[in-house]
């Protein structure tokens, strides 16, 4: 018999009366709920935390005037993302591209989301991303402007976009590996955030969790508290 | 005399294994939340080791270890930095934010948080702040499993500030360390209140919390507790699915025997977890059934059960074929095949300490590194109260001793939790390359 197996042995009792305990454990206990629900909750069943407050900032939109942040993120819900113009990494931009394209289908699909929904892009190379050349991608789309607005939206330079993304903690790096062959390319994470009418950030969605079924559902969850909120006021 | 002596030493470690459930970590680059930037999949830089300061020792406070562990570095297996943080709390377990930048680590006595600057310069991290209120705000103790979601911290906690049992629950705090809400693990209909680790499947919107045990137990000296026989019954018996998105609870499982660490499948198209239950000594797999319904099931013995193995952190390799299990009172290194999750097989162990506590292995899974310790008052004594971190090579075969670092020697601690990091990012944000190039 080796020491350990005697030791074993001689704590036997309590090692027993744990492992018994433990499976008289495993035969009582039933389970929470007989049916099980793990898609997205129904709108308004759960709360949404007051993640943090969107910064203040100054920001470009078409011309060189400066506006408020504030201007595109309070008064409506906001899915509001960082992005470059030029950006291709398919992890990336083209990942907030493809979100937003699917959120404004559903909303114009929607007409009570009608107004109460914004897009906001801002740009992460205010060099190269001027308020002219940002005007070319808000064209595309002008024509749904009074049912969900885009935004595309830049700043002066780098030291007006760093504070912004330090308080938005949207991290970036360039990648001198990838930008040798002549373009640049700007490691981020590709993050959307939804933003109340209040300016909180309440969601953050990454590359793993984009899912329109659930920003959709995060929108109503918001738009009901709004209702709820207002029906107290009144 | 001597051998009685030893004998009896060695009679009470394993009784106290019986009654313990180790906590242990997730600590490995395959083990991360899903939600972390930045994959090392390439040779890491840096490890981070989350140290207990020990009484008598160098300055005996809880310290942040780094350690060179780049073969091409002068300073290769080497510590190039450590950052003491006053008193000792019971460190433990760490987790990075999702954008990798920093760390947050954990104490379980005093429930301190300690956040260190990580991205800056990985092989200088920086304390810089502490969250000293974490009971005030939440209600609970111990905060244990840090789990990045973006723009947020889940914690996972053991104990709570009221009867120090195992009731507890999750935390959300925001990246700057503002606490957001609190999720009070089920307790009744079925649900034993304890907490442990938290695993997160994205595009299920399913979270997994596993149970341990309270404060009372795990700052309790290990030869008071077994004999205490009402103590050794509060440990959990339970995993808890939950819904991600509303942070409620849906199914309960009977995972009878402590469930510590949860590792979901990185495999693509999979949406399985495994985890191993320290005082039954199973894994345990979590998985759909015919019904298309969330089940778990036994599908492995780790060791022999009678003989008190006591498994405590797990691994999983990036393809979900094989699966690294730490046995604490044997100091064994076990490896399963897991290809078929449903029967799990062991091809491979190695005894690699005289008490082995967590396990993290490198994404292409060609290194894997052991520490010594779990739990300040659990820790085996006199001469097997070694203190290491030991690094291996594995080749497929065998694991290969690197190098190795004594904490004792060092006057650093007990080693406990560790983390990679790459080499220094360039987080700038000037651009010269581009405006050359154009």
């Amino acid at each position: 018999m080796t020491k350990r197996a005697a030791g074993a042995r001689l704590f036997g009792p309590y090692w027993t009366s744990l492992i018994a305990a433990a499976g008289i454990y495993a035969a009582v206990l039933p389970l929470l709920r007989a049916e099980e629900s793990t898609g997205p909750p129904p709108p308004g069943s759960y709360m949404l935390d007051h993640i943090q407050r969107v910064p203040a900032g100054i920001v470009l939109e078409r011309t060189r005037f400066p506006r408020a942040l504030s201007r595109y993120t309070t008064g409506a819900i906001t899915l509001f993302a960082f992005f470059y113009s030029y950006c291709a990494d398919p992890n990336g931009c083209p990942l907030a591209w493809d979100a937003f394209g699917k959120m404004r289908e559903e909303i114009i699909a929607r007409p009570e989301l009608h107004g109460r929904v914004r897009l906001v892009f801002m740009s992460l190379d205010p060099a190269h991303d001027t308020p002219g050349m940002l005007t070319g991608f808000a064209r595309r789309f002008e024509a749904s402007a009074s049912i969900v607005p885009w935004h595309f939206l830049t700043t002066y330079s780098n030291l007006f976009l760093k504070p912004v993304l330090r308080d938005m903690g949207e991290e970036i790096s360039i990648d001198r590996e990838a930008s040798v062959g002549g373009g640049v390319v700007i490691n981020h994470l590709p993050k959307v955030f939804l933003i109340d009418n209040q300016g909180f950030v309440r969601e953050i969605y990454s590359n793993q969790s984009l899912d329109p079924a659930m920003i959709l559902g995060d929108i109503k969850t918001l738009l009901l508290e709004e209702s709820k909120a207002n029906g107290h006021k009144e | 005399m001597k051998g009685c002596a030893r004998y009896a030493l060695v009679a009470g470690m394993i009784a106290a294994a019986s009654a313990s459930a180790a906590p242990v970590a997730r600590a490995d680059e395959t083990c991360l939340s899903p939600y972390t930037a930045a994959l090392i999949k390439g040779q890491e830089a840096y490890l981070h080791v989350w140290t207990l300061g020990e009484e008598g020792l160098g300055d005996q406070s809880d310290k942040l270890v780094t350690i060179d562990a780049d073969p091409k570095s002068k300073t290769y297996g080497k510590v190039v930095s450590s950052v003491s943080v006053g008193g000792r709390g019971e460190a433990h377990h760490m987790g990075f934010t999702d954008d990798r930048k920093y760390l947050w680590a954990g104490r379980l006595d005093d429930s301190n948080i300690f956040i260190f600057d990580i991205g800056t310069d990985p092989s200088k991290p920086r304390l810089v702040n502490t969250i000293a209120d974490f009971a005030e705000r939440t209600g609970f103790v111990g905060p244990h499993t840090f789990y990045a979601i973006p723009g947020r911290m889940v914690i996972g906690s053991l104990s709570n500030d009221k009867t120090r049992d195992g009731v507890t629950g999750l935390a959300v705090y925001n990246n700057k360390g503002e606490f957001l809400s609190a999720h009070p693990m089920p307790a009744g209909n079925g649900g034993d209140g304890y907490g442990y680790d938290i695993a997160i499947n994205p595009k299920k919107n399913v979270l997994l919390t596993s149970s341990f045990t309270g404060w009372n137990n795990y700052m309790m000296d290990l030869g008071k507790l077994i004999k205490d026989a009402e103590a050794m019954k509060h440990f959990g018996n339970t995993m808890v699915l939950w819904n991600l998105k509303s942070m409620q609870p849906e199914k309960i499982f009977s995972v009878p025997g402590a469930p510590l660490e949860i590792r979901w499948s990185l495999k693509e198209g999979d949406d399985w977890a495994i985890t191993a239950s320290a005082l039954t000594s199973k894994l345990w797999l979590v998985s759909h059934d015919a019904n298309d319904e969330w089940q778990a099931n036994e599908v492995a013995t780790i060791g022999d059960p009678a003989k008190i193995p006591l498994p405590v952190d797990i691994s999983i390799s990036a393809d979900a074929k094989t699966l690294w299990v730490n046995t604490f009172m044997d100091g064994t290194t076990h490896l399963f095949d897991i290809s078929d999750p449903t029967k799990p097989v062991q091809i491979y162990e190695k005894v690699t300490g005289k008490q082995v506590n967590m396990i993290s292995q490198s994404f292409d899974g060609k290194r894997v590194y052991i520490t010594s310790s779990l739990l300040s008052s659990w820790d085996k004594k006199g001469a097997d109260n070694e203190q290491v971190l030991r690094a291996y090579d594995w080749d497929g075969k065998d694991l290969k001793l690197k190098f190795e670092v004594d904490f004792l020697a060092e006057k650093l601690g007990r080693p406990h939790h560790m983390k990679f990091s790459g080499l220094l990012e360039k987080a700038s944000l000037d651009m010269p390359a581009r405006a050359a190039s154009r």
